[in-house]
C-alpha cells in the first residue's frame, strides 16, 4: 500500500471532496487507517472516509451512495470525503466491495442493502470501542453526527479518538437499519460531493490522465465491422516527425507519437488495406430487410408472453388495429471519447480510464497483459459520459494495453478520435415491431400481439445464452405490459445484423414504451377515449403504474383546459425497477417547428434518496431522449456506419431545452433505478402531443425524418 | 434447481464423495478426493465469452500410473460437461491450457480420472464482470 506520505501529498494537492493523482505510486493512493471496515475510514481529525465502488459519470450515485453509509454511521457529514475503492485491493481482499459495476440503473438500488449495513455496523464498533475505554455497556452509548455519549454520564468522545480501537473489534453479526422515514442524511437534497471540483476544473477524467514520458496513441479500426487488417506500409510514415512506432494489429492499426496530433496526421497518411470479410455489402435498406422478414418468418420466432387465446380474442373482437413501428441504431456520443493511459512495466499493469465498470477493465488489462489481476492498478478517475457504452464493451482498456505492452515500459495515452468513437460504438439496437390489437364493442382491449424483429445484445455482446431464446430487454414493455387484456402474444424474432449493438441508456425502454405507449394511443384514439383516461381505466388499481400516471396527470393538469393552440400526449411504463410517466406539451406550427411548452415528468422509485439528483437525472434523461428523438440514427453504407462527428450526429442544444418539471411520487417499499427510467416515457408523450396537435402517427424516430423540427 | 443440486454436491465433496447427477455418468459412483489437481483460473472475467484455463495434474505418467482423462465441468452452462480431454502415458504431462466459455459467474471443476480408476478434483470460482444494464443477469 502506498506511504502515508505520499497519500497526503495526492490528497492536499487537490484539496476537494475526492483524491485523484496521475503518478505512479507503489501501489493505489487508499486511505488505510484506521479503516473500520472496508466502506469507512475514521482519521483521528475526525475525518471520515466513505469508499465508493462504483463509478461516477454525473449520474450522482457518489454522493447517494455515501449518504446512505452517512445515515446508518451517524457521522458529520460536513466531515466526509468520498474516495474510490481501489480494484487491486478488490481483487486481493476476495471482493469486499461487491460489484463495481455503475450500469443498469443499479448502483443505489443493488447496494442500498450492504452499504447501509456497512454504516450501521461501523457505527456500532464506534460505539462499542467508547464503550470499553468507559467501561460501561455499549446500549447506554449513542452516536450522533460524529460524536458517541454516554447517557447516564454524559461523557463524549469523537469517532475520529476510538477509531483506531473499533478497527481491532470483530464486526456486529446483526444490525438494524433505520426505517427510511427517520432519515436525516439520505432523503435530503445534499449537494453532490463532486461538483466542486468539476466548478473549479479540479476534477480528472480519463482523457486528463498525464504521466512523465508519455507517448500518445491514435487508433484506426477497420471502417466494416467484423474486418481484419490485411497490410499496412508502415515505411510510409516512420520517418515523420514525432512518430515512433506504427503498431498492426488484428483488426485496428495503432501509431504512437510523441504527441497525439502527430501521432493521428501520421495514421491519415498511413496506407492500409483491410479484409471485409463480406460485410462491406450491407447497408441500412438491407438490415431493414432482414428484419422485416423477422416479421413474417414462421421459424427462428419464439413466444415471450403468452395470455389467453390471441386468435380468438381477435377475432371475436369489434375492431382490429394494426401497425408497425420502428426504432433505429444510436451512438451513445459520450462527450469524452474512448480512450485508455496503460503502463505495462515488469509484469505490472497501470490503467487510467473513464470505465463503468472499474473491476472489469482489471479483468481485461490482466487478460491482456498476461499478468495476474494481483499486478493489475487501474486508477479511478470520472467518466465524461457513459450512458452503457464504457461498461458492457472493455474494448478501449484492451487496446490501451495492447499498445503499452507493444511499446512496453513507457506510458502511452490512447485516444479515439471522434470519428472513430461514433464509428465504433456498440449502437443501441435498431427494432422493428409489428402491433395488432382487437378492441370489443366499447373500445377496450381484449387481445394484444406484438412481434420483435431485433438484434440481441445478451447474446452477441456479453455471448450469454438466452433463457426459453428471449432477450428480455428486445422484449421489454411488452413482455411485461400491466394493461388488463385478456388475450396478449409476445414474439421475439432475434435477428442479428453484422453492426456490435450494446447497452445504450434505458435499453429496451429507451424504444419499446415509444411503441407500445403510441399505439395504446391509438387505441384510445379508435375508441373514442381520453388518452390518460383509457389508460388508468386499463390499469388494475394495484399496479404502480397507474399511481404515477395519475400523479403525473395531476401535477400536469390534464384535466385543466389548454391554451388555443397547444397540445398534450402522455404515457406510462415501468423501468429498471422504478416507474415513470410523462406528460409533453407542445404546439406545431405550420412549418412543422415542435415547441415544447413543458415536459412533466413523473417517477415512483420506491424510495429517494436524494430528491435533487433525481431531479437531475430526470432532466438530463429529458435532454437525452429529446436528442435521440429528433436527431439520433445511426445509418449504415457499405457495411460501415455514415455518420462520424457531431455535425452529423447532433446533439441538443441549450436554447432548445424545453422547460422539465418533474414529480417525484415515492411510495415506499422498494428500490427502483434513477439513472435510466427518466427517458422512457418522453417519445410516447411527445409523440401522443404531436398526434394531438397534427392527426399525424409518429411510427418511426428520430422525428427529423418526418419533417418536424425543435423549436 | 439444477444449479442447487450442484452446489449441494460441491459443499458434499469437500467433506468426501456423494452422488451426483453431473460427475455420476464419469465417475459411476466412485468416490471423488479433493487434491492431486490444479484448476488456474482468473478470479475475474470481463466477459464469460473466453476466459483462460489451466489444469494441471499430478501424476509421473507412465503406464502403471498415469491420468487417464481431465474432465470440465460448469456449475451453469447449458451444457454442464464443458470438456474431456483424453490423455495416456505418452501424453507426457498431464497439463492442458485452454480458454473456455462460461454463462455468468460460476463455479468451475475440474475432474482426473486416474489409470487406477480413482477420482481427483479441484474447482474455481470465477466471477464474469457482467456489465449490464439488465436486471435479469445480476453476477
Amino acid at each position: 500500500m502506498t506511504t502515508r506520505r505520499e497519500f497526503l501529498k495526492v490528497s492536499t494537492a487537490l484539496g476537494g471532496g475526492l483524491a485523484f493523482g496521475f503518478h505512479l505510486p507503489a501501489a493505489n493512493a487508499q486511505s488505510v487507517a484506521p479503516e473500520v471496515n472496508a466502506w469507512v475510514v475514521v482519521r483521528p481529525d475526525d475525518t471520515v472516509i466513505i469508499r465508493y465502488a462504483r463509478s461516477e459519470m454525473g449520474q450522482g450515485s457518489m454522493t447517494s451512495a455515501a449518504q446512505l453509509v452517512a445515515e446508518e454511521l451517524e457521522c458529520d457529514w460536513s466531515k466526509v470525503r468520498v474516495e474510490y475503492a481501489d480494484t487491486n485491493a478488490q481483487v486481493r481482499r476476495k471482493r469486499v466491495w461487491g460489484d463495481m459495476a455503475a450500469v443498469g440503473s443499479r448502483t443505489i438500488r443493488q447496494s442500498q442493502d450492504y452499504l447501509r449495513k456497512a454504516g450501521a455496523g461501523a457505527r456500532e464498533m464506534l460505539i462499542a470501542a467508547a464503550a470499553q475505554e468507559w467501561d460501561v455497556p455499549a446500549v447506554e452509548c449513542t452516536a450522533s453526527n460524529g460524536v458517541i455519549t454516554h447517557g447516564p454520564s454524559g461523557r463524549k468522545t469523537s469517532f475520529g479518538k476510538v477509531a483506531g480501537e473499533a478497527a481491532k473489534l470483530a464486526p456486529p453479526k446483526d444490525v438494524a437499519l433505520k426505517d427510511p422515514k427517520d432519515w436525516k442524511i439520505a432523503g435530503k437534497p445534499i449537494k453532490r460531493v463532486d461538483i466542486p471540483d468539476i466548478v473549479a476544473g479540479r476534477i480528472r477524467y480519463g482523457i486528463d490522465a498525464q504521466l512523465p514520458g508519455m507517448v500518445y496513441a491514435a487508433i484506426g479500426q477497420c471502417p466494416v465491422f467484423g474486418g481484419r487488417l490485411k497490410s499496412v506500409d508502415a515505411a510510409k510514415i516512420e520517418g515523420r516527425r514525432g512518430v515512433i512506432k506504427v503498431l498492426p494489429m488484428e483488426d485496428y492499426v495503432a501509431v504512437v507519437a510523441d504527441n497525439w496530433w502527430r501521432a493521428k496526421e501520421a495514421l491519415k497518411e498511413l496506407p492500409i488495406e483491410w479484409s471485409f470479410g463480406g460485410n462491406e455489402i450491407a447497408s441500412s435498406e438491407s438490415i431493414l430487410q432482414f428484419l422485416r422478414a423477422g416479421l413474417d418468418d414462421a421459424s427462428n420466432v419464439v413466444a415471450a408472453r403468452r395470455d389467453g387465446e390471441l386468435e380468438q380474442g381477435l377475432a371475436g373482437a369489434a375492431k382490429v388495429l394494426e401497425a408497425e413501428y420502428f426504432t433505429p441504431y444510436l451512438a451513445h456520443a459520450t462527450l469524452e471519447p474512448m480512450g485508455c493511459t496503460a503502463v505495462v512495466k515488469d509484469g505490472r499493469v497501470d490503467v487510467w480510464t473513464s470505465t463503468q465498470n472499474a473491476e472489469a477493465s482489471h479483468a481485461t488489462a490482466a487478460a491482456t497483459a498476461g499478468v495476474p489481476l494481483e499486478n493489475v492498478y487501474v486508477h479511478r478517475v470520472q467518466l465524461g459520459g457513459g450512458f452503457g457504452r464504457r461498461g458492457g464493451s472493455q474494448d478501449f482498456v484492451r487496446q490501451g494495453v495492447q499498445i503499452a505492452k507493444a511499446i512496453a515500459g513507457t506510458p502511452v495515452k490512447l485516444l479515439w478520435t471522434r470519428e472513430e468513437d461514433t464509428q465504433h460504438d456498440f449502437y443501441r439496437p435498431l427494432s422493428l415491431v409489428r402491433i395488432k390489437a382487437g378492441l370489443d364493442a366499447s373500445g377496450n382491449p381484449v387481445a394484444w400481439y406484438s412481434r420483435i424483429s431485433a438484434p440481441s445484445i445478451i447474446s452477441t455482446l456479453l455471448k450469454l445464452p438466452l433463457k426459453e431464446g428471449v432477450d428480455p430487454q428486445a422484449v421489454a414493455s411488452f413482455a411485461d405490459q400491466p394493461y388488463s387484456i385478456p388475450n396478449v402474444r409476445i414474439e421475439y424474432a432475434q435477428r442479428n445484423p453484422h453492426v456490435p449493438v450494446g447497452f445504450w441508456r434505458t435499453v429496451g425502454h429507451s424504444q419499446n414504451p415509444f411503441m407500445r405507449e403510441s399505439f395504446v394511443d391509438e387505441l384510445a384514439q379508435a375508441a373514442g377515449k381520453d388518452p390518460y383516461e383509457y389508460r388508468r381505466g386499463l390499469l388494475p388499481a394495484t399496479t404502480k403504474e397507474r399511481g404515477v400516471l395519475e400523479a403525473t396527470a395531476k401535477a400536469a393538469g390534464w384535466a385543466e383546459p389548454l391554451p388555443a393552440g397547444v397540445h398534450r400526449g402522455i404515457a406510462v411504463t415501468e423501468s429498471y425497477g422504478s416507474y415513470v410517466a410523462a406528460v409533453a406539451e407542445l404546439a406545431v406550427n405550420d412549418k412543422n417547428v415542435v415547441d415544447i411548452k413543458r415536459l412533466v415528468l413523473g417517477i415512483d422509485s420506491g424510495h429517494v434518496v436524494n430528491p435533487d439528483n433525481v431531479v437531475a437525472q430526470m432532466q438530463g434523461s429529458a435532454v437525452f431522449m429529446l436528442t435521440a428523438m429528433f436527431w439520433g440514427e445511426i445509418t449504415i453504407k457499405d457495411g460501415r456506419v455514415e455518420q462520424s462527428n457531431f455535425h452529423d450526429y447532433r446533439m441538443m442544444r441549450l436554447r432548445e431545452m424545453p422547460k422539465v418539471e418533474v414529480v417525484l411520487a415515492p411510495s415506499g417499499g422498494f428500490w427502483g433505478g434513477i439513472g435510466e427510467p427518466g427517458q422512457a416515457a418522453i417519445a410516447p408523450a411527445l409523440c401522443n402531443a404531436l398526434f394531438a396537435a397534427t392527426g399525424k402517427r409518429v411510427r418511426s424516430l428520430p422525428l427529423k425524418n418526418h419533417g418536424f423540427e425543435i423549436a | 434447481m439444477r444449479r442447487r443440486s450442484f452446489l449441494i454436491v460441491l459443499s458434499g465433496l469437500a467433506f468426501g464423495a456423494r452422488a451426483d447427477p453431473l460427475l455420476d455418468p464419469i465417475t459411476q459412483g466412485a468416490p471423488v478426493k479433493q487434491g492431486r489437481v490444479k484448476l488456474e483460473m482468473p478470479l475475474l472475467a470481463d466477459n464469460g465469452n473466453s476466459v483462460s484455463m489451466r489444469v494441471s495434474v499430478e501424476s509421473p505418467m507412465s503406464e502403471a500410473d498415469h491420468v487417464r482423462a481431465i474432465h470440465l465441468i460448469s456449475e451453469r452452462n447449458p451444457e454442464a460437461r464443458m470438456a474431456s480431454f483424453h490423455l495416456g502415458p505418452r501424453a507426457g504431462a498431464a497439463e492442458i491450457a485452454s480458454r473456455v466459455r462460461l454463462a455468468g459467474s460460476q463455479r468451475v471443476v475440474a475432474l482426473a480420472e486416474m489409470s487406477d480408476g480413482s477420482f481427483w478434483m479441484d474447482s474455481a470460482k470465477v466471477v464474469v464482470t457482467l456489465s449490464a444494464c439488465v436486471d435479469e443477469l445480476g453476477s
